[in-house]
């Protein structure tokens, strides 16, 4: 008995997934024998029966791993963003875009990740999402082999050296960058901290941290923390014993929270900046928000849910319904890289994966409809020059949709500005 | 030593919520000699209910509401899914709990949403000095909270019909059943217990920070305490939970200056290295029964 409560915790422990499967579709027909994922039938739930169907999959975090809280609203966000589409003509007037009839769940878990992108790869054109950086970095060299283009939903540095990957907005590694310049210029820092979680999440904005840090002569050091609410009692006990006057946070938004609030009641009184993902509206409910209030801000690589810019408009009208959520935003925001590429696919008349893959690579910009600058869509130099480098400031604010606001607009810190992108910069912390 | 001492309270205020539900995990497996993996679902559950009924009653009447409401259910587990069981392998036994598990944490999941949900607790992060110490108000109502429930405990197996009908039982039930005791009402009973003690462990791991899908898998931190108490003994289960709790926080506060050699955060694990300590040395844990098998 004894040994078995070993092996179960231990299993546990590991996996801490479910054993459900959701995002199942019975609406999956069979590819036209020319081009994976192109089919000159309608899509299943056309608009206009007249024209074609491009496959677009997903694969998300939707049921049982970390992240659902966020992939849910990114996944609806994207069926919301290809109906508009769809309804406004879709891709050059000849072909609707379907992103419902492969949707699989990766439960935050690269080899059920690798599983499920094995199942749909031959039906689709391409990734509308691939969540996740250790679980896209699962698929990433069959990816290349197949000339698959997939939208990333993570914000590694890694994903600029990949040219089937259509990241949009900056780099974990470019937002810690200019959020330590933010802090520099506000706030006057002599030491640094950043706490972060491990890998090309946590890893690649302390990376950053450290170089703006660095560069602006401050102490840094670096803490890495586990996940989980409860298991933050180091990260506290390491900010409230070496008080340093700016902490860079990479965790989940309850990691977060715990922090922030139990130094506060501690008496820490430095700032805090996490990154976008440390941020959740239900946070204000928490007995933490006072101290949010006062220490917190977020660094975000766009704008928040309640924007003024017609693509947040366009967003909102397609999203009645729903409860704000910043996933919402960003999935919405993730896809105009994708149908930008279809367009031009499409007009150059290679309508394949090696046409739609020689179509990114053509991309200069992206029109976001105002959601990020234009030139946030840059796939055609290299990874140096193609790096976005804008990201901005948000503050809590209780009367705002998502609980944020901006602070400071789109800017490109010193540092960001003169980096150069040679390597992804979790393998220089 | 100001530092120290703080350091043990937060391990003791942790402590004593692996010790709730190690104390339920004993006390199932003393009647039913089952270990009951269900045990992380009934927390989650006992921390939902919390977050929901507090906005209705308020929180002091909330955590007794949804103590009950869980010990009811974990009552109707035992009689639909347990009962029918009797006599069959443990082994057999401990994996339908391990689906119970998942099935009622799929329910749960759904209530909980994909946001953390708070308990309005009084306590939130909010700190008390006692002479030179400051320690969190919530950590001292965990530590007096389960005082008072352990020794209720104690005083209900001592002192009742049913805690010495549930004691007997434990000891043999076949001479149990023979004195008249119900061993069905056991263990319903001990069914019942468990889940309101994981309700109320639940609640306090909700304090402060909330609750969310995930929050399930503190809970297999009771399993280290139980190996290390031993699987059949109450005290020792409690002695285990405050004892891992404890550990786990001194490896958060000083394993960095200590033996910064083991990594950054070895604080996780070191409640599960205890535990393949205390097997190596004491197989049946610090407090458990010796078994003997006669060949």
């Amino acid at each position: 008995m004894k040994r078995l409560i070993g092996y179960i915790a231990i299993v546990g422990l590991l996996s801490g997934c479910g054993m459900f499967r959701g995002g199942e579709s019975s609406t999956e027909s069979t590819a036209a024998a020319n081009a994976p994922g192109i089919t000159s039938e309608p899509c299943p739930l056309a608009v206009d029966k007249n024209k074609g169907c491009i496959y677009l999959g997903t694969i998300s975090d939707l049921t049982a791993g970390p992240f659902a809280a966020l992939a849910v609203p990114i996944t609806d966000a994207q069926k919301a963003f290809w109906k508009r589409v769809n309804e406004a003509g879709g891709i050059g007037g000849k072909y609707e875009v379907d992103v419902q009839a492969y949707v699989r769940d990766n439960k935050y878990n690269p080899e059920t990740h690798r599983q499920v992108y094995n199942e749909i790869k031959d039906k689709v054109l391409g990734l509308a999402q691939t969540l996740g950086s250790p679980t896209t970095a699962a698929i990433i060299d069959d990816l290349k082999a197949n000339s698959i283009v997939a939208a990333p939903a993570s914000w590694t540095s890694a994903w600029e050296f990949e040219d089937v990957i259509v990241e949009t907005g900056s780099n974990y590694c470019i937002e810690s960058m200019n959020a330590v310049d933010y802090a520099v210029e506000t706030y006057k820092p002599k030491s640094i901290m950043a706490v972060h979680l491990a890998g090309d999440y946590g890893a690649d904005a302390a990376a950053g941290a450290k170089i703006a840090a660095e560069k602006a002569g401050v102490t840094f050091t670096a803490l890495e923390t586990p996940p989980g609410a409860t298991e933050q009692g180091r990260a506290i006990t390491e900010i409230t014993k070496n008080k340093p006057d700016v902490v860079i946070i990479t965790t989940g938004p309850a990691d977060m929270a715990t922090i922030v609030g139990q130094t506060a009641a501690a008496g820490y009184k430095g700032r805090f900046i996490g990154t976008g993902p440390t941020w959740n509206p239900a946070l204000l409910k928490s007995p933490a928000a006072p101290a949010l209030k006062a220490l917190y801000e977020q660094s975000s690589p766009g704008k928040s849910w309640g924007s003024d810019t017609p693509g947040h408009k366009a967003m909102r009208d397609a999203l009645p319904n729903v409860t704000p959520n910043d996933g919402y935003t960003s999935g919405w925001a993730w896809s105009y890289p994708m149908k930008a590429a279809l367009d031009k696919m499409v007009a150059g008349g290679d309508v394949s994966r090696k046409g739609l893959l020689a179509a990114v690579k053509s991309l200069a910009t992206v029109d976001y409809e105002g959601m990020l600058p234009a030139d946030a869509g840059n796939f055609a130099g290299d990874a140096n020059a193609a790096t976005f480098r804008q990201t901005l400031i948000n503050k809590v604010d209780e009367a705002a949709p998502t609980g944020v606001s901006m602070v400071k607009d789109f800017y490109t810190g010193s540092t960001a500005q003169g980096y150069t992108m040679d390597g992804p910069c979790f393998q220089k912390l | 030593m100001k530092g120290l001492l703080e350091t043990v309270v937060r391990g003791l205020g942790n402590g004593s919520v692996y010790a709730l539900l190690a104390l339920g995990f004993v006390i199932i497996y003393k009647a039913t000699k089952v270990i009951s993996f269900a045990q992380p679902a009934l927390m989650l559950a006992g921390a939902v209910a919390v977050s929901y009924l507090v906005e209705v009653t308020g929180f002091y009447l909330a955590v007794p509401l949804a103590a009950l409401m869980i010990a009811l259910l974990a009552l109707g587990i035992e009689r639909v899914a347990i009962r029918p069981m009797v006599g069959r392998p443990v082994f057999v036994v401990a994996i339908i709990t391990l689906g119970i598990d998942v099935v009622i944490r799929v329910v749960v999941n759904h209530y909980i949403g994909r946001d953390v949900r708070q308990m309005g607790d009084p306590w939130g992060f909010d700190q008390v000095s006692i002479g030179p110490l400051v320690v969190q108000e919530r950590w001292l109502a965990m530590l007096a909270v389960t005082a008072v429930l352990v020794g209720l405990l104690f005083a209900f197996f001592r002192y009742t019909r049913y805690g010495l009908a549930m004691r007997a039982a434990a000891y043999d039930q076949e001479t149990a059943l023979a004195q008249g005791v119900s061993v069905g009402a056991v263990f319903a009973l001990s069914w019942g217990l468990a889940g309101f003690l994981a309700a109320i462990a639940g609640m306090f791991v909700g304090t402060g920070q909330g609750v969310e899908q995930l929050t399930w898998i503190i809970a297999l931190k009771a399993l280290p305490a139980i190996i290390l108490g031993g699987l059949d003994s109450l005290g020792g289960a409690v002695i285990g939970g405050l004892t891992i709790g404890v550990v786990e926080s001194l490896f958060q506060s000083y394993q960095g200056d200590i033996a910064p050699w083991l990594g950054q955060n070895f604080a996780v694990v070191s409640p599960y290295v205890v535990m393949l300590l205390v097997l190596l040395v004491r197989p049946y844990g610090l407090f458990g029964t010796r078994e003997v098998e006669r060949v």
